[in-house]
C-alpha cells in the first residue's frame, strides 16, 4: 500500500470480503445496494459496481469516533474516497480479504484502464475494422477481475500466516482504510493533471523537511518506485515477446534479447520514475498528517509491511506480465505487426 | 498506478512498441547481385554475414575445383567460422593445384600455427622462404641487423615469414630465442619504450594493442609490469594459453614476492592453472564465442564450444558459454547443468563460481549463491562487482550486518578505481539512516581491472 506504486498501492481500501474459496472462474459483482453475489459468469458492465473506483466522500458514520484520526487543516480539505467497508472477522484472514482491504482490486481497475488506453492507438490511426478489433480485445484480455485473478494466485504463493494476519489487522485499522482511499484516488484516471496542479503550488508552498524525508522513507521501505518499474518491465517484456512471438522465426528474439531490451526499458522508466516520485507521492499522502504518514513508514519497515510488499511486488509483477502478454499476443494475431508499425508511425508517441 | 508510474508506463510502451515493432518490420536489406558465388561470398563477409559467406564460397569452390582463389577462398572462410577440418581439406588442395604460390604458402602456415601444428608450419615457412633468390635469402640470414629493416620492407614476405616465426616461438614458451630473433631482424629496437607506447595505445584498436604489448614483450625484458599486463589483456580477450605464458613471464621478471604469489594466484584461478588447454581448443573457444557474440550464432557456436569442451575437458570457459547461451535461451536449469559440469571441470575457476553465484541469485536460491560468491570474493579479493553480489544476496537472506560490511569494502575500492557506484553509496546511506528497506541493494559490475573482464 503505497501511493505511487501499483502494488503498494494495491494495499488499500476495505472492501468486502470476498471469500477465499472463490476459484479463478467465480466472479463477485455487487449491486447498485452493495448485495454481493458469486457467479460461474462474468457479470455484464451494468451489473457491476468496480470496488470504489470512483472518489466519494468519507461517511463520516462509518468511521468509529475512536479510530477516527485527527485530521488536521489538510487532511480535512481533502475529499478522501470512500475506504472499504469494515469487514466482520469471523476466522483467520482469507487472501482475498486481504487483497480486497489493500484495495489491489480497485487499483487495478484503474492501472488496467490506463493500460488499455497506453495500448489503444490514437483514432484514426488504424481503420476502423480494426480499431475495433483491438477495442474488443482490450476490454475482454485486460477484465479486471480476470487479471486480479491472476494476481490472486500468484500472491497465494506467497503466503506467510504469521505476516498475513498482522497485515490484514493493520488494513483494518482507520488510519490504513483512510490511506488506501487515498491510494485508490490517486491511481485514477485524471490524475495525473491533478499531480501537475499540485506541483506548482508546491513550488510557492514547499513541504517541511520532515514531510520530504517521510516520503522518501516510505519509498525506501515499500520500494514503490522499484516496484513501478518492475511493473513497466513486466509490460515491456509482454509486448516484446509477444510481437517477437509474431514474426517469422528466423526473426524472433532469444528469451535472453528480450530481457536485455526490458532492462533498458526498465532503466528509463527508473529514471523517470524517480524524478516523479516526490511530486506525486506529496500530492497522494497531502491528506495526512505527519503522523498518520509516520505510522504508515513503520508498519511499511515492520516485518509484516515487508513480507506484504514483497509478497504484492511479485504477485503484480506476474500478473500483469502474463495479462499483458496474452493481450498483446491477441493483439499482434488480430492486427498484424506492420499495420501495428503503421498506425505507431503515423503517431509517434512521446518516449521520455 | 499512480500518475508517474503511468507516465513512466506510457514511454515504455511507446518505446518497447517503437523498438519491438520497428524489429518486426525492418526489412531485409535487398541482396547484392555479384556476378560469382566469390564476389558473394566476398560481399557477405564484408557485410558481417559470415554464415552466407562460407555457404557462398563453399559453392564457388564446388563449381570451380581446380581454382585456387576459390578453394583458398573456402578455406579462408572455414578457418574463419572454426571449421578447421574444412580448412584444412581446402588448404591442402590449392597447395596441391599451386605447390609454389607464395600466398597458399603463407596462408597455410599461417593456419597451421593457429591449430598449434608448429613444426609442420615451420616446413611450410621454409618452403616459403625458399621461393626467394639465393641472395635474398642470404641476406635474410647473415646479413647485419642494420640492413634487415630494410630488406623487410622490400620483401614482405620475409617479414611474414619473421612474425610467424616469432608466434611459434613464443608460443612453444622459448621467449628468449624469440626476443633474440626480432632483435636480428630488428622487429625490435634497442632503446625503445615500446611498453609506454602499449599503455598509451589503451582503449585502441584491438589488434593495435595486440602488436603493442608484443613488441613490448619482445623488446624489454624487464618491463615485468608490462609483460604481466599483457598477459592479463590477452586473458580478456581469450588467449588462455598466451596469457598464461606472458603472465608466468612477468612473474618470473619482477623482483616482487608478493608479485610472483600473485601471478601464480592469477594463472590458477583465472587461466585454469596447469590444465592442459591445446592450442585447437582454445581458438576454436575464441572462434564460438565470436559467432555466439558478433554473430548470434547459438546453434554454430554450441557445436564449437562443444568441441573445445570435447579437446580440453578441463578448459572451464567453454563450459561457461554454453552456460550463457542456456540462460540465453530461456534454459536456467541447463545453465546450471553447465555451471555445475565447469566447476567439476576446474574447481578454482573464479569466472565459474562468479557465474554460479548470479545465477542462483536470480533464482533467488540465496544461500547457495553466497556460498559460491563468497568463494569468488575469497579467491579474488579485489573483485568488486562480486562483492556487491555478494552484498546483495546477503541483504536478501536479511543477513544485514554482512552486508554493509561487503558493500562498504567494495564502495571503498571502486573508490581509489575512481568508479564510485554512487547508487550503492546512496542505498548505504539510506540504509545506514532507516535501517533495511525493501529493495535489494544495487549490484553494478564495473570493470576496474583489466585481466577480469570478460572470459
Amino acid at each position: 500500500m503505497t501511493d505511487h506504486t501499483a502494488v503498494v498501492l494495491l494495499l488499500g481500501v476495505a472492501l468486502a470480503l470476498a471469500p477465499a474459496t472463490i476459484d479463478a472462474g467465480t466472479y463477485r459483482s455487487v449491486d447498485e445496494q452493495g448485495n454481493v453475489t458469486y457467479s460461474d459468469r462474468p457479470p455484464q458492465p451494468e451489473q457491476t459496481r468496480a470496488p470504489a473506483p470512483e472518489a466519494t466522500p468519507v461517511p463520516e458514520g462509518k468511521v468509529p469516533d475512536d479510530a477516527r484520526p485527527a485530521l488536521g487543516a489538510k487532511a480535512r480539505d481533502v475529499k478522501a474516497p470512500a475506504p472499504p467497508t469494515a469487514i466482520a472477522r469471523t476466522g483467520p484472514t482469507k487472501v482475498d480479504e486481504l487483497l480486497e482491504l489493500s484495495g489491489a482490486r480497485a487499483q487495478l481497475v484503474g492501472l488496467l484502464s490506463g493500460l488499455a488506453g497506453e495500448l489503444r492507438p490514437a483514432p484514426g490511426q488504424m481503420s476502423a475494422k480494426d480499431q475495433a478489433s483491438v477495442d474488443r480485445i482490450l476490454r475482454q484480455a485486460l477484465r479486471h477481475e480476470a487479471v486480479f485473478a491472476l494476481v490472486r494466485d500468484a500472491f497465494l504463493l506467497q503466503v506467510d500466516r504469521t505476516n498475513l494476519e498482522a497485515t490484514a489487522a493493520w488494513l483494518r485499522s482507520p488510519l490504513a482504510r483512510k490511506i488506501v482511499a487515498l491510494e485508490i484516488a490517486s491511481s485514477e484516471p485524471g490524475t495525473e493533471q491533478k499531480v501537475a496542479a499540485y506541483a506548482a503550488t508546491i513550488k510557492t508552498n514547499p513541504p517541511t523537511n520532515r514531510r520530504v524525508e517521510l516520503l522518501q522513507r516510505l519509498d525506501w521501505a515499500t520500494a514503490g518506485t522499484e516496484i513501478s518499474a518492475d511493473l513497466v518491465a513486466a509490460v515491456s517484456r509482454g509486448i516484446t515477446m509477444a510481437v517477437s512471438g509474431a514474426g517469422p522465426a528466423e526473426q524472433q528474439l532469444r528469451p535472453g534479447q528480450i530481457e536485455d531490451r526490458v532492462a533498458q526499458v526498465r532503466a528509463r522508466a527508473n529514471g523517470a520514475l524517480r524524478e516523479a516520485h516526490m511530486a506525486s507521492t506529496l500530492y497522494t499522502y497531502h491528506g495526512l498528517e505527519d503522523e498518520e504518514l509516520a505510522a504508515y513508514v513503520l508498519f511499511s519497515a515492520s516485518e509484516a509491511g515487508r513480507w506484504y510488499n514483497s509478497a504484492m511486488r511479485k504477485a503484480m509483477v506476474s500478473a500483469l506480465g502474463r495479462a499483458v502478454e496474452q493481450t498483446a499476443a491477441e493483439l499482434v494475431r488480430a492486427v498484424p505487426v506492420d499495420r501495428w508499425a503503421r498506425a505507431t508511425t503515423a503517431a509517434p508517441q512521446p518516449v521520455k | 498506478m499512480t500518475t508517474h508510474a503511468m507516465r513512466a508506463l506510457a514511454s515504455a510502451i511507446a518505446l518497447t512498441l517503437c523498438t519491438a515493432l520497428g524489429a518486426a518490420t525492418q526489412e531485409r536489406p535487398a541482396p547484392a547481385a555479384p556476378s560469382s558465388d566469390l564476389d558473394r561470398a566476398q560481399a557477405a563477409f564484408q557485410a558481417g554475414r559470415h554464415a552466407e559467406a562460407l555457404a557462398s564460397a563453399r559453392r564457388a569452390a564446388d563449381a570451380a575445383p581446380t581454382s585456387v582463389r576459390a578453394l583458398t577462398a573456402r578455406a579462408g572462410m572455414a578457418e574463419f567460422m572454426g571449421e578447421f577440418d574444412e580448412a584444412q581439406t581446402f588448404y591442402d588442395r590449392a597447395a596441391g593445384l599451386a605447390p609454389d604460390d607464395a600466398e597458399t604458402i603463407y596462408r597455410t602456415a599461417s593456419f597451421t600455427v593457429r591449430v598449434g601444428e608448429y613444426d609442420r608450419a615451420l616446413t611450410q615457412l621454409d618452403r616459403l622462404l625458399a621461393l626467394h633468390p639465393r641472395h635474398v635469402r642470404w641476406l635474410f640470414q647473415w646479413a647485419p641487423t642494420r640492413f634487415q629493416a630494410a630488406l623487410l620492407r622490400d620483401h614482405p614476405s620475409l617479414e611474414r615469414i619473421v612474425q610467424i616465426k616469432l608466434d611459434i616461438l613464443t608460443e612453444k614458451g622459448d621467449l628468449e630465442q624469440a626476443r633474440r630473433l626480432a632483435r636480428a631482424h630488428a622487429i625490435v629496437q634497442p632503446g625503445q619504450n615500446y611498453c609506454a607506447q602499449a599503455r598509451a595505445r589503451a582503449g585502441a584498436e584491438r589488434d593495435e594493442v595486440f602488436k603493442a604489448f608484443r613488441l613490448a614483450t619482445l623488446g624489454q625484458p624487464d618491463a615485468a609490469d608490462c609483460i604481466w599486463w599483457y598477459g592479463q589483456w590477452l586473458s580478456d580477450e581469450g588467449y588462455v594459453r598466451l596469457g598464461r605464458l606472458m603472465v608466468i613471464e612477468g612473474s618470473r621478471a619482477t623482483a616482487s614476492p608478493a608479485n610472483k604469489e600473485s601471478g601464480a594466484r592469477y594463472v590458477r584461478i583465472r587461466l585454469g592453472g596447469n590444465r592442459e588447454v591445446p592450442k585447437r581448443a582454445e581458438q576454436l573457444f575464441l572462434i564460438a564465442r565470436q559467432r555466439y557474440l558478433r554473430d548470434g550464432d547459438i546453434n554454430g557456436a554450441s557445436r564449437l564450444f562443444d568441441e573445445s569442451i570435447r579437446l580440453a575437458p578441463a578448459f572451464a570457459r567453454p563450459y561457461n558459454y554454453r552456460a550463457m547461451i542456456a540462460a540465453d535461451l530461456g534454459d536456467r536449469e541447463g545453465a546450471m547443468a553447465w555451471l555445475q559440469r565447469a566447476l567439476r571441470a576446474d574447481p578454482d575457476s573464479w569466472r565459474t563460481h562468479r557465474n554460479l553465484g548470479r545465477l542462483f541469485e536470480t533464482l533467488e536460491r540465496y544461500p547457495e549463491a553466497e556460498m559460491h560468491l563468497r568463494k569468488t570474493v575469497q579467491l579474488f579479493g579485489d573483485d568488486a562487482g562480486g562483492r556487491l553480489a555478494l552484498a546483495r544476496v546477503l541483504y536478501a537472506q536479511g543477513k544485514y550486518d554482512d552486508f554493509a560490511k561487503e558493500a562498504r569494502a567494495a564502495v571503498a575500492f571502486l573508490a581509489n578505481w575512481r568508479a564510485p557506484v554512487p547508487e550503492v553509496r546512496d542505498f548505504l546511506a539510506k540504509f545506514d539512516r532507516w535501517g533495511p528497506g525493501a529493495a535489494l541493494p544495487p549490484a553494478p559490475d564495473p570493470h576496474v581491472i583489466m585481466g577480469w573482464n570478460y572470459d
